[in-house]
């Protein structure tokens, strides 16, 4: 077990999940809190209704989402730790899995090529998803959460298939199945919900679309980089050995 | 010092870094699928907002 490369990955993770959450209450939770004043006016429901059905009472004009912590079930750091600690968990969790890639195929993340795994990242489990199903704000309409969840994960496989054909190999061939794997997905279209009418403004959507965007490549540069000094620091000697 | 090239490729035998990988990605896949995925309301509600920020489907 290479348990400096292991420990070198988590701790890259860890830094950009970090540097993710002021980068994230930038633009993107102030546009969550936003739509969540439409979506407990009566919009549609989901999840959330234990909560919202405990802040009927309350005036709309309230922040909502700080009576909606006190009844949902999440864990009890308030709104900004619980964020912080499932970011660090996250980034520790991407972190893992392009360490683990690098490794099956035999590649060195190093600081001058970290960038490049960081933009892979980027495209494979943000860019090619969005660009079907968008980032979503609540209250926004939605086709099944299962259907959707489905559709993403699928994309994200082929897409991460249809890069490692393109970039890492010489064959023709792999570059033309390469391009068919990423497309594939979006001509079978992502599920839609039937009716698209919302209660929360377009503006506001299409604004969280960009910025979750614009701070995922953040958040993976971050990642991209750090891994590559972490394991040129930390876990050199073992790559080597 | 400068001039020093780091390799882009790793020497180490597929057999060497097998364990690690598959540890490595396993471990990664359990924690995405529970920061973004799973159905758990616990999960759902402490992930809420990285989840939607991150472009996971949601709700």
């Amino acid at each position: 077990m290479l348990v400096k490369y292991l420990l070198a990955t988590i701790v890259a993770g860890l830094f950009a999940g970090i540097l993710l959450t002021p980068a994230m209450y930038v633009r993107n939770v102030p546009l969550i809190l936003h739509a969540e004043e439409y979506e407990n006016a009566g919009g549609h429901e989901h999840s959330h209704d234990a909560a919202a059905a405990a802040t009927e009472a309350a005036p709309a004009a309230v922040a909502p989402h700080e009576h909606e912590e006190e009844a949902s079930p999440a864990l009890p750091f308030g709104r900004f730790g619980n964020t912080l600690l499932i970011n660090l968990v996250a980034g520790a969790g991407f972190a893992l899995i392009t360490g683990a890639a690098a490794l099956f195929l035999g590649r060195r993340i190093t600081l001058q090529n970290g960038i490049y795994w960081g933009l892979a990242g980027f495209f494979i489990f943000n860019l090619a998803p969005a660009f079907s199903l968008a980032p979503e704000l609540p209250a926004m309409p939605a086709a099944d959460l299962a259907t959707r969840q489905a559709w993403w994960l699928i994309t994200v496989l082929l897409t991460a298939g249809g890069v490692y054909l393109i970039v890492l190999r010489d064959e023709i061939w792999a570059k033309v199945l390469g391009i068919a794997l990423i497309v594939a997905p979006h001509v079978y279209g992502a599920p839609e919900a039937d009716d698209l009418t919302s209660s929360v403004p377009p503006t506001l959507a299409s604004e969280f679309a960009v910025s979750t965007l614009a701070t995922n490549l953040f958040f993976w540069v971050v990642l991209g980089t750090a891994l590559g000094w972490a394991i040129q620091h930390y876990a050199q000697s073992e790559l080597d050995a | 010092m400068a001039a020093t090239r780091t390799s882009t490729t790793i020497s180490l035998p597929l057999a060497s870094r097998l364990t690690t990988a598959v540890f490595s990605l396993m471990l990664g896949v359990f924690i995405i699928y529970g920061v973004g995925l799973s159905h758990s309301e616990t999960l759902h509600d402490t992930a809420h907002d990285t989840r939607h920020s991150y472009g996971f489907p949601c709700h």
